[in-house]
């Protein structure tokens, strides 16, 4: 897969882990590095990029014994854009799919 | 690559593509190998699994910023090249202009010899049998000079083609599209087409030659002179 495609499906990623709670970057790209084949580094430019769109904000916070960090949270702006670009792509890759099962259905 | 090699690399880059908040943006790395390292894993290893540190400054970049300086040199620089272009175009057109008319003309002109009109005197006086043997050989030349005429359109209408498709690559490119390929400055006219127009062309070039000699030595044995202008007053002496 070419990395300009996988940062568009990151991005939704990202957007869903923070819709159900606040996350330090770290969190995000332990994660996501290992459910998905990506440099764990990739994760930070996205964040930053989400967080300039107004999608993302940022806050820090001192957990018990540790240094302070930051979490990132979805501002109101960010889960609408969550919910829109969701069923995007989840009727995009429906399609995808039944297009792709339809060749597979042909050769056997 | 070492925490401290990854971490200034990061931000030799950053700083170099001058990305706002690099501290921060470094900050966030810093963490990110103190959580790992604490889970047991080698620097060299966590640097691994984060990345290239020269790839991910440049993600930092902007899609905008990345190609704005660009793209106005390349709106600028287009500017002018439109120009010159546009006056090179206008010269061409002209030129196409001027061979339409050259063509019609010798047409109008064969036709009014054949015809054996004379409108306001224009036409040279000459006996009637050389009058068709010209107008057969000025009809030749209308022929040769539409083909060139038609030519020369093919060969403007893909130059402009060719010149609207580097145009819209330039700014695409600029802007971080892909270009599409580029077209060839030569028209390819069908091969059909490419042959008859040929053939009408030697045809006619050969047909207007033979007509013409043809005419200028019956012309000297009717009149008995070899100037036989001065002899039929052409030029009024």
């Amino acid at each position: 897969m070419t990395t300009q495609y996988k940062k568009g499906v990151l991005e939704l990623c990202v957007l869903s882990l923070l819709k159900k709670r606040d996350c330090y970057g770290y969190e995000l790209s332990e994660y996501l590095s290992g459910h998905i084949d990506i440099a764990a580094g990739t994760v930070y430019p996205i964040l930053r990029k989400l967080k300039s769109e107004g999608l993302l904000t940022t806050y820090v916070q001192e957990d018990s014994g540790g240094p302070p960090r930051k979490y990132y949270s979805l501002t109101n702006f960010g889960r609408e854009t969550y919910e829109k670009q969701r069923a995007e792509y989840l009727a995009f890759a429906q399609k995808v799919e039944s297009l792709l099962e339809e060749d597979s259905n042909d050769k056997e | 690559m070492t925490r401290n090699e990854f971490i200034a690399k990061l931000s030799e880059v950053l700083k170099k593509l001058s990305i706002p908040d690099a501290e921060e943006i470094i900050n966030e790395y810093e963490q990110h190998f103190a959580f790992k390292m604490a889970d047991g894993y080698s620097e060299e290893e966590i640097a691994a699994k984060l990345g290239d540190p020269v790839a991910l400054a440049s993600q930092f970049q902007s899609e905008g910023k990345k190609h704005g300086g660009r793209k106005i040199t390349a709106v600028i620089g287009l500017g002018f090249i439109d120009i010159f272009a546009g006056m090179f175009f206008v010269l061409l057109l002209a030129w196409e202009a001027v061979m339409a008319v050259f063509s019609l003309s010798t047409a109008v002109v064969a036709l009014c010899l054949l015809v054996g009109t004379n409108p306001g005197s224009l036409l040279p006086p000459m006996p009637y049998g050389i009058a068709i043997v010209f107008a057969l050989s000025l009809a030749a030349l209308a022929v040769l000079a539409a083909v060139g005429a038609i030519y020369f359109a093919a060969f403007i209408r893909q130059l402009m083609r060719s010149y609207g498709r580097f145009h819209k690559n330039t700014l695409d490119a600029a802007s971080g599209r892909a270009p599409l390929p580029s077209l060839p400055i030569y028209p390819r006219l069908p091969g059909k087409a490419n042959r008859a127009l040929r053939f009408v062309a030697l045809v006619s070039l050969a047909l207007f030659t033979a007509t013409f000699v043809l005419g200028a030595v019956l012309s000297m044995l009717i009149s008995g002179s070899l100037e036989f202008w001065h002899a039929w007053g052409w030029f009024g002496y």
